[in-house]
C-alpha cells in the first residue's frame, strides 16, 4: 500500500485542457473518489496514476517514487475499468491470473493466490467459466479479482459500478466498501455519480472544467462547499440558488431580504453581487418555526408541483406571484423558484400559499461574479457587532 | 399517340377501385415498392396469354423463383469455370503418354502411375517443399510486420496516418514487374555481409530473392485488413492487458491478436496462397534448379524438355501442387467461421 501523489498535472490535448494543473495527495489506505459531470477530466486524471496517459505536465507519486515516466505494468497499480474489460477468450481463472503468469509466479502460488481473490469476490466455482456466460455483476467480480490478486499499492476504479442495473449497483457499493476494509487499500475512485462518492469515500475530490474545485471529506463537501459548483454537484435534489445584492444590513434578493451585517461578510462589500445557497432540506414551512434553531423572516410563496418520494416529498415553491405558471425551469438557476423537502405526512397541496423560512445556520453566501464561498451559516452574523459600523468597516 | 394524362386517369380510378374491394392489410402482394399494385395471380386477369407471357408474369409474382433461378445459372457458371479445369487437368493426368490427342469428355487409357512417375522424373517433391518454405515464410513476415503497422494505423493517433495508409495502399496498385529489373539487379550483387549466408554473397538462388519482394508485395492487403480487425478491439482491453503487466507490444500479441483471430487467419490465407501461386517473381529469382529453392512451377515446367513435353506429368505434377492450398483452405475455413462465432455461443 502507498500514497499517491500528483503535482501540477496538466494534460492538453492539442488546444484542449483536459487536466489542468491538479495536485492532490492520496494517504496510504484511504479511499478518495474523483466526482465531477462529464468532460471534467476526472477519467484522464486516474489515468495519468495508471501510465495509460502521460501528463503534459508535471509529476506523479506512488510511494516515495517518481512514476511520471514508468509504463503501467511498472507502477504497481491495478485497475477495474468502466466498461469491465475482462479479456474475452479467457476463462475466469485465465483472468484473474494474466498479471501474475506475466510475472512468472510459479502455478502453485497463482492458483493459491486467484482462489483467495475468487474467495474475496464470492466466485467460488466459476474459474472454468468464460467472461460471456456471466452477468454483469459477476463479471465485474472477476474484474475486482483481477485488481486484488496482485496485491498492488494503489487500486484505480473507473466508474466499476456505472454499467451495471441500480439495485446491483447499490449491493456492489456495500461490496466495495468492505473490501476496502478488507484489504485496508488505497483506493482511488473516479464516478459521476455524487451518491457514490458520498457514500464510499473518505475524501471526495470534486473536478470540473479539468481544474480541482475542493477535495474533501464528504461531509465537509456537503456542509462547506468551496464554491457555487461544489455546493450545486454535492447533494441531491441539488442546492437553491438565490442571486441578490448585498446591502447594508442584511441580502437583498428579487423577492426577500435576509437580514445579517453585511460589514462582517468577509471578502465583499456593500453593492457585491452575491449568492446565496439553501439545500431544500434547510427551507421549511414557518409554521415549523420552532424546529428551526435560527431562522429568516416568513417569506411568502405558493407551491407549485409536489413530487412524493415516499420518505420525502419535494415542493416546488414559486416566490413571486409576478411569475407566470408555466415555471418549469430549473430551481437551482430560476430566481423565482425554490426546492424544498417536507415530511410525507406534512398537509400541503400544489397551489397553496404558504410562508417558508431558512435555517439560517445553513445558509451558505458565494460571491457570484468568482463563485466562492464566503460563509457557511450566517446564525452568528444576524445582529451587528457593538461598536462597528458598515462606515468603519468600509474605510 | 394516346394521351398521357388519360392513361393516368384510369390507372389511378383502376387501382383505387382495386384497393377498395380488398383489405391491403391482409394482401401482401398489393403492397408494391412502385406504389402500384398487382394482381393476384393470373386467374384475376381475364387475358389470354401465351407462354412467354404465362413465364413473365409468374416471375413478377414470384419474384423469388427468379432469383433463386439465377443463383443456381450463376453458381453453376462459376462451379463449371473453376472445377472443369481440375477435371481436364486430372483426364490428361490419367492419360497414358502418347494417347493425349483423342480425349473427348473421359481419360483415353487409365494411367495413376502418372502421380508416382512424376516424382520419378524430376524430384518434384523437393520443389514443393521449396514453395511451401517460401510461402510459409512470406506469410509470417507479412503476419508479423503486418500486425505491428495494422496495430500503428488501427489503434494509434499520429499526425499523416491516414495519408501514410494511402501510400501503402497506392504502392500495392504498382505492377510487380516495374520493380523487377532494380530488383534482380540487387539480388545478382555480391555483398561480402551475406557471403556466411549464401555463399556467393548474392541473394539469387536463395528463398530471400522471393519471399522478400513477394512479403512487400501483398503486404499492404494483410495491413488494410489487419487494421481493420485491429481497431475494432476496445481500448479498455488494451489497457486493462498494459496496467496488468504487458508492454504495448505485449498487449498486441496476448490480446488484441487472439480476438482478432478470424482477421490474421483470412490475412495469413490470403498471403499464403498470393506468394504460393505466384509466377513472376517465382519463375525470375532462381535458375529453376530444385537445390536452388526452386518453387513448383519451375517443377513442372521441368517436364517440359527439348524434344518432348510430358503433358501427363505436368498436369499431375498441377493437380499434386494444388492440393496443400486445397487443404490449406478448407481448414482454414473452419477457423474463421469458427473464429466469428466463438463469442456468440453460450453453453
Amino acid at each position: 500500500m502507498a500514497r499517491v501523489r500528483l503535482e501540477n498535472i496538466t494534460k492538453r490535448y492539442g488546444e484542449e485542457t483536459a487536466v489542468d494543473d491538479i495536485s492532490l495527495e492520496v494517504e496510504d489506505g484511504e479511499f478518495v473518489t474523483f466526482v465531477g459531470p462529464s468532460g471534467c477530466g476526472k477519467s484522464t486524471t486516474m489515468e495519468t496514476v495508471a501510465g495509460l496517459t502521460q501528463p503534459t505536465e508535471g509529476r506523479v507519486y506512488i510511494g516515495d517514487d517518481d512514476v511520471t515516466g514508468l509504463a503501467p505494468k511498472d507502477r504497481g497499480v491495478a485497475m477495474v475499468f468502466q466498461n469491465i474489460a475482462l479479456f474475452p477468450h479467457m476463462d475466469v481463472y485465465e483472468n484473474i491470473s494474466f498479471g501474475l503468469r506475466l510475472r512468472k509466479y510459479d502455478d502453485e502460488e497463482v492458483r493459491r493466490r486467484v482462489e483467495q481473490a475468487a474467495d474475496i469476490v464470492q466466485l467460488e466455482g466459476m474459474l472454468d467459466r468464460m467472461p460471456a456466460e456471466m452477468s454483469g455483476g459477476q463479471q465485474q467480480r472477476v474484474g475486482i479479482a483481477r485488481a486484488i490478486v496482485r496485491n498492488p499499492d494503489v487500486f484505480l476504479m473507473d466508474e466499476p459500478l456505472a454499467n451495471l442495473d441500480a439495485k446491483l449497483r447499490v449491493h456492489m457499493r456495500t461490496e466495495l466498501q468492505r473490501l476496502h476494509r478488507e484489504l485496508d487499500a488505497t483506493v482511488v475512485y473516479v464516478t459521476h455519480d455524487q451518491a457514490e462518492a458520498m457514500t464510499m469515500s473518505n475524501r471526495i475530490a470534486v473536478l470540473n472544467n479539468g481544474k480541482l474545485q475542493q477535495i474533501a471529506p464528504p461531509l465537509v463537501c456537503y456542509n462547506e462547499p468551496t464554491n457555487l459548483f461544489v455546493a450545486g454537484f454535492i447533494g441531491s435534489p441539488s442546492m437553491n440558488f438565490v442571486e441578490g445584492t448585498l446591502i447594508e444590513d442584511g441580502l437583498e434578493t428579487n423577492n426577500f431580504t435576509v437580514d445579517l451585517d453585511s460589514t462582517r461578510v468577509p471578502g465583499v462589500t456593500v453593492g457585491d453581487d452575491v449568492t446565496m445557497g439553501v439545500r431544500p432540506e434547510d427551507v421549511h414551512l414557518s409554521r415549523f418555526e420552532e424546529t428551526v434553531g435560527s431562522s429568516t423572516a416568513p417569506i411568502r410563496a405558493q407551491t407549485d408541483v409536489l413530487e412524493p418520494m415516499g420518505d420525502e416529498v419535494f415542493i416546488y415553491i414559486l416566490l413571486s406571484e409576478s411569475v407566470d405558471g408555466s415555471m418549469k425551469q430549473d430551481p437551482a438557476t430560476s430566481p423565482n423558484q425554490l426546492l424544498m423537502s417536507v415530511t410525507p405526512d406534512t398537509a400541503i397541496e400544489a397551489n397553496e400559499e404558504i410562508e417558508i423560512i431558512l435555517d439560517r445556520s445553513k445558509i451558505h453566501l458565494f460571491e457570484t461574479a468568482t463563485g466562492d464561498a464566503l460563509v457557511h451559516g450566517i446564525t452568528d452574523l444576524s445582529e451587528r457587532e457593538p461598536g462597528t459600523t458598515p462606515t468603519e468597516a468600509d474605510s | 399517340m394516346t394521351d398521357p394524362t388519360d392513361d393516368t386517369d384510369s390507372t389511378t380510378v383502376t387501382e383505387s377501385t382495386d384497393n377498395s374491394e380488398r383489405d391491403p392489410t391482409q394482401d401482401p402482394t398489393l403492397h408494391r415498392s412502385d406504389g402500384g399494385t398487382v394482381l393476384e395471380d393470373d386467374r384475376d386477369a381475364e387475358l389470354d396469354r401465351g407462354p412467354l407471357q404465362q413465364w413473365v408474369a409468374d416471375s413478377i409474382s414470384h419474384p423469388e423463383r427468379v432469383y433463386r433461378a439465377m443463383f443456381y445459372v450463376a453458381a453453376i457458371f462459376f462451379l463449371f469455370t473453376t472445377l472443369f479445369p481440375f477435371y481436364w487437368l486430372l483426364m490428361v493426368a490419367l492419360t497414358p503418354e502418347g494417347q493425349l490427342q483423342d480425349i473427348v469428355f473421359t481419360p483415353n487409357g487409365f494411367n495413376p502411375g502418372a502421380f508416382v512417375e512424376v516424382f520419378e522424373v524430376i524430384p518434384f517433391h523437393i520443389y514443393m517443399f521449396n514453395s511451401f518454405v517460401i510461402a510459409l515464410a512470406s506469410t509470417v513476415v507479412v503476419l508479423v510486420i503486418a500486425s505491428l503497422a495494422g496495430y500503428a494505423f488501427g489503434r494509434l493517433e499520429f499526425p499523416g496516418r491516414t495519408p501514410l495508409m494511402l501510400l501503402v495502399l497506392v504502392i500495392s496498385f504498382f505492377p510487380p514487374a516495374a520493380f523487377f529489373i532494380p530488383l534482380n539487379d540487387l539480388f545478382n550483387t555480391s555483398f561480402a555481409i551475406l557471403e556466411p549466408i549464401t555463399g556467393d554473397g548474392t541473394l539469387y538462388n536463395t528463398p530471400f530473392a522471393i519471399v522478400t519482394p513477394l512479403s512487400a508485395i501483398f503486404m499492404p492487403l494483410a495491413i488494410f485488413i489487419l487494421t481493420t480487425f485491429y481497431s475494432q478491439i476496445p481500448d479498455g482491453l488494451e489497457d486493462a492487458a498494459r496496467v496488468e503487466g504487458t508492454t504495448r507490444l505485449g498487449a498486441l500479441f496476448r490480446v488484441i491478436i487472439p480476438l482478432s483471430a478470424p482477421g490474421v487467419a483470412t490475412a495469413g490465407v490470403l498471403t499464403f496462397i498470393a506468394v504460393y501461386n505466384e509466377f513472376f517473381f517465382s519463375f525470375l529469382m532462381t535458375d529453376g534448379q530444385p537445390q536452388n529453392w526452386a518453387p513448383i512451377l519451375d517443377g513442372i515446367l521441368a517436364y517440359q524438355g527439348q524434344y518432348q513435353v510430358l503433358y501427363n506429368l505436368m498436369a499431375a505434377a498441377s493437380i499434386l501442387g494444388v492440393i496443400p492450398v486445397a487443404i490449406l483452405v478448407v481448414i482454414a475455413q473452419e477457423k474463421i467461421v469458427s473464429g466469428l462465432t466463438a463469442g456468440a455461443l453460450k453453453e
